[in-house]
């Protein structure tokens, strides 16, 4: 499923392993992190360090589900569609069902844990 | 939040870079797959919203220890409850190693936690010692550990 030889490399790699230093700014995180509840305690110095390194795991993780569905429909293009499904088909991204649903103009029932089929196409 | 301003694009909406964004998508996909616009801001929109979901939590997690501050550990639990247990060991790492980088050392002081060349490493030792020397030439009465034993990794 997945290519050998350069991506190896980077998918077998330890905490630094990828090509360069792409870090999300610290501040932007910390942004979004106090206007993500209307009781935000406040925000030590080391959060968005954390946060930068789990939204980096997300990203990588909704990005190889999504090209998981790509490859299923045969195509070499990554779609909306594709990540909506990949969303739909993973528990712990319940909490996204209703952006992706939205973006595609499709109506969804409000999420029920485990009970969702891949139905989108 | 009314369901709308998830995706909404107004301009008090703070989102991430986009650009930094894709470079970390295209890192996990060979290099001649395309991705399509409107995947790449559903991803950058789904990602701001992981940042909602953990810091609610994490939020939570704090009050519930009576805290004031939402620190590393109350991220680190919230992940774990959500179902984000696997990250928690990369994030972990992730997290000593800048407090490995960022200890009280005028060596990575000022460069935060941008990786330096080997030459600017190299040219901040120098001056180090230089200052070491000074200091000693000078008598002065507080002497700083020697550099020595301290190498260059990472």
């Amino acid at each position: 499923m997945r290519q050998a030889g350069t991506y190896s490399a980077i998918l077998s790699g330890g905490v630094s392993g990828r090509t360069g230093p792409h870090s999300l700014p610290l501040a932007r995180i910390k942004k979004i992190m106090k206007r993500s509840g209307d009781d935000v305690k406040m925000i030590s110095g080391e959060a968005p360090i954390v946060f930068s390194k789990a939204c980096e795991l997300f990203i990588e993780e909704l990005t190889q589900r999504a090209w998981m569905m790509t490859l299923q429909g045969k195509r070499r293009t990554l779609h909306k569609e594709d990540v909506a499904a990949a969303v739909m088909a993973t528990d712990i991204f319940d909490f996204l069902v209703e952006m992706v649903s939205d973006s595609n103009g499709t109506q969804m029932a409000p999420a029920t844990k485990s009970n969702i089929s891949v139905a989108e196409r | 939040m009314d369901p709308m301003d998830i995706v909404g694009k107004s301009k008090d909406d703070v989102s991430l870079p986009k650009a930094t964004m894709f470079k970390i998508i295209k890192e996990m996909l060979p290099p001649d797959v395309r991705v399509a616009r409107d995947a790449q801001d559903l991803l950058v929109e789904c990602c701001v919203e992981f940042i909602n979901l953990i810091s609610s939590e994490s939020n939570e997690v704090c009050g519930r220890e009576e805290k004031r501050t939402i620190a590393p550990e109350h991220v680190l639990k919230a992940l774990e409850v959500l179902g984000f247990g696997d990250y928690i060991e990369e994030v972990y790492a992730a997290y000593e190693q800048h407090k490995l980088d960022t200890l009280d050392s005028p060596k990575v002081g000022k460069f935060g936690g941008i990786e330096m060349t080997e030459e600017e490493a190299l040219a901040e030792q120098q001056r180090m010692f230089a200052e070491a020397r000074a200091r000693m030439n000078n008598g002065a009465s507080v002497q700083r550990q020697s550099d020595s034993d301290r190498s260059l990794d990472g």
